[in-house]
């Protein structure tokens, strides 16, 4: 058992004025057998009254709407989360086996899971999925700037180079191939200065986390913002706006700390 | 002049004065073709097509039943998934489905009704029994056609209407509004519409004008403290409790399922999700009327409501099943195979038109993907007159039923009756280019 703090925050600036803008956030922490939130402050600027809701994924949705002009939407949380490995996450859903938006193998990774899976011995699903990412490691190298939010497993694949959102792309295709559910998560993870991504592997009666950027099992340091099939569920922040803008800039930072 | 028991059953013996009207009205259907928008006269025949009242009444009770059983299916489907869990639905069937959502898990539509407006198309066969070609359970559209088709017809002949005791459909409005008005949450009654280059906007016009609902585009919506509105010319709000949306689910909230939607009402889902605005029909209905679902629905009437299913399938083998696959590589070339992700009458296959080496090619195909396909035998259906330069002629004809569910499940007496303008097609879809008449239920 292990108490956390987190911090998370992201500034989106225009560059000219946008009014009408919808917005829905997926970065409250979720509340799970495993992961358990303490307390949580959010604040968003500019001030706009918000409703949350539950998602069929188990996420925390947090929409609001701003009619009036606006150059910029901050938005800011803070708390403390208790994370227990010892016990057991087990909200399961039958689309984490099917292959989805952006898991979709094409023949070259098709192919290469034909290869994998026949070199591979283990029966136990979580050991499986060792096994496949410690060859992925071998081959894909971690690399920013090559991939964005809308590359999918096959391309990742095909360019060998990606960041942890290609990984877990690439890994969950796989699995998926093996018929192991596996799903998506975004989040916060002490290694990284900005979200994570890493996957969750079912084995018959509950989630196992596994980070394949970093190719080691998911430990007590490791905060879930979101869950689902692939990236496309788990968009931290999601808008739609009116406005004559050009460009959007986005900063994000985070921080997740040992609460002592 | 056509005569039924000596009786004038002709409203209209020139179609060019109907058409005319149509025309002038602005009854059209659009189609996208080679990316090019362009809108077509669905012409009219004015020879109704017939069904007395005691088969209508057995044709009624088959729909209520098969409607029913796919709200339940639906229902169980996005909550406790009895019917996979208990072996009749094999569940790759559900999840790969492209009509499935993962994000309607769990959501509870208001009153549980999933599918409020049921298009169901069925044909009758050679040997006068009626059989189910497909249902429509997401935005099934045609409805206004027959109705105002009726209403122009009338105005030319009033008496053969009474005359030969045709029961009135002019109740579709209300029909309509009665199920609009069971499920709304609140508010008003609209519909959205994507706008008047939609194939079906005439439609979506016609059927706000008659049941007194706001036509409404998204760019007047939105959703705050989940709550969908619509802004009002004099800068204020006005609820809305339901909203019967004639756009596709995909497109519907960009913040949920495609992002790139400039049709849809951002956060719609959240509203819907909360409990405070019913969609019309509900999200994720399209698990329901998938082409491989279709095969199961026989078996999900005995599983939900403990009955026969009164209306027949068409002969349907699944390639997924070993035994099916077998029968349809066997008999492909007397077989029609449709793919299960196509619509509007493409992706249908008839085996009988294929060359050898064609057929070959497509066996390989169902191989590979048996899931992709059904196959069905041909159904000699029974031909109906049509005019033709003032000449009858016989041409292959379906029928579109709808049946509206709300506080209780209703079947419109009247329907949408398709008919093949090419004298060897069987596919008497809209979208390929078909005429319509005026479906007659008698009273007695």
């Amino acid at each position: 058992m292990k108490l956390l703090n987190f911090s998370f925050s992201t500034k989106l600036t225009f560059d000219n004025y946008v009014h009408n803008h919808s917005f829905a956030l997926r970065c409250m922490p979720i509340e799970s057998e495993v992961q358990h939130i303490v307390n949580c402050e959010m604040s968003i600027s500019p001030f706009v009254p918000t409703k949350i809701t539950i998602d069929a994924f188990g996420n925390t949705v947090t929409a609001g709407y701003i009619s009036k002009e606006h150059r910029f939407l901050d938005f800011e949380i803070n708390g403390c989360a208790e994370i227990d490995l010892s016990k057991s996450k087990t909200d399961y859903m039958p689309c984490y086996l099917y292959q989805s938006e952006y898991t979709k193998p094409d023949k070259e990774l098709t192919d290469f899971y034909a290869d994998v899976s026949a070199k591979c011995n283990a029966k136990d699903p979580f050991e499986r999925a060792v096994f496949f990412s410690d060859i992925l490691s071998d081959i894909i190298q971690y690399e920013k700037g090559v991939t964005d939010t809308k590359t999918t497993a096959d391309l990742a694949f095909e360019l060998k180079k990606g960041v942890c959102q290609d990984f877990s792309h690439i890994m969950l295709s796989l699995l998926r191939m093996d018929r192991i559910p596996c799903r998506y998560i975004a989040g916060l993870a002490a290694c990284d200065g900005e979200t994570h991504s890493w996957i969750e592997v079912w084995d018959g009666e509950k989630w196992l986390g596994f980070d394949p950027a970093n190719n080691c099992p998911v430990n007590e340091d490791y905060l879930v913002l979101s869950q689902g099939r692939d990236f496309g569920d788990c968009s931290i922040d999601r808008g739609v706006m009116f406005g004559a803008y050009t460009k959007q800039l986005q900063l994000i930072t985070s921080s997740l700390t040992t609460a002592y | 002049m056509i005569k039924m028991k000596n009786r004038q059953i002709l409203p209209v013996t020139n179609a060019d004065e109907i058409n005319q009207l149509l025309r002038r009205y602005g009854v059209k259907f659009g189609v996208y073709k080679n990316g090019q928008f362009k809108e077509q006269f669905f012409p009219f025949d004015p020879i109704p097509r017939i069904i007395e009242s005691e088969k209508f009444k057995v044709i009624e009770k088959g729909l209520v039943q098969r409607a029913d059983a796919l709200n339940k299916f639906l229902f169980d489907i996005y909550h406790g998934k009895n019917i996979i869990r208990d072996g009749i639905v094999p569940e790759d069937f559900v999840y790969i489905s492209s009509g499935y959502l993962p994000q309607c898990e769990g959501v509870t539509p208001p009153e549980n009704i999933y599918s409020h407006i049921s298009g169901i198309d069925l044909v009758e066969g050679g040997d006068g029994e009626w059989y189910i070609l497909e249902d429509n359970l997401r935005i099934p559209s045609g409805a206004s056609y027959p109705l105002i088709a009726r209403e122009l017809t009338r105005a030319a002949s009033p008496d053969v209407f009474s005359e030969n005791g045709v029961v009135d459909n002019r109740n579709y409005a209300k029909l309509l509004k009665d199920t609009m008005d069971f499920v709304n949450r609140g508010g008003i009654n609209a519909i959205l519409t994507p706008g008047r280059y939609n194939a079906a906007y005439f439609e979506h016009s016609y059927l706000a004008e008659l049941t007194g609902a706001a036509l409404v585009q998204n760019d007047e919506l939105y959703v705050e403290d989940n709550m969908l509105w619509q802004k009002t010319y004099s800068g204020g709000k006005t609820r809305i409790g339901a909203l019967y949306r004639r756009i596709s689910d995909e497109y519907l909230d960009p913040l949920t399922f495609n992002s790139q939607s400039l049709i849809g009402i951002p956060n719609l889902m959240e509203a819907y999700r909360s409990g405070n605005v019913a969609i019309i029909n509900s999200l994720g209905n399209g698990v329901a009327d998938d082409k491989g679902i279709y095969y199961f629905v026989p078996k999900m009437i005995e599983y939900y409501l403990g009955e026969k299913a009164i209306l027949k399938n068409a002969p349907t083998y699944l390639p997924f099943y070993e035994e099916d696959r077998d029968y349809v590589l066997k008999n492909i070339h007397k077989l029609v195979i449709k793919d299960v992700a196509e619509a509007g009458g493409y992706g249908v296959v008839f085996g009988s038109d294929l060359s050898e080496e064609k057929l070959a090619d497509f066996r390989k195909t169902i191989i590979n993907e048996p899931r992709r396909f059904i196959a069905q035998e041909v159904i000699d259906f029974k031909d109906l007159p049509i005019l033709e330069n003032g000449e009858q002629v016989m041409r292959k004809a379906d029928l579109r039923a709808f049946v509206l569910s709300g506080e209780t499940t209703r079947v419109w007496a009247s329907g949408l009756t398709r008919f093949s303008r090419n004298p060897d097609s069987f596919v008497v879809n809209s979208s390929q280019g078909g005429g319509f008449k005026d479906t007659w239920i008698l009273s007695r």
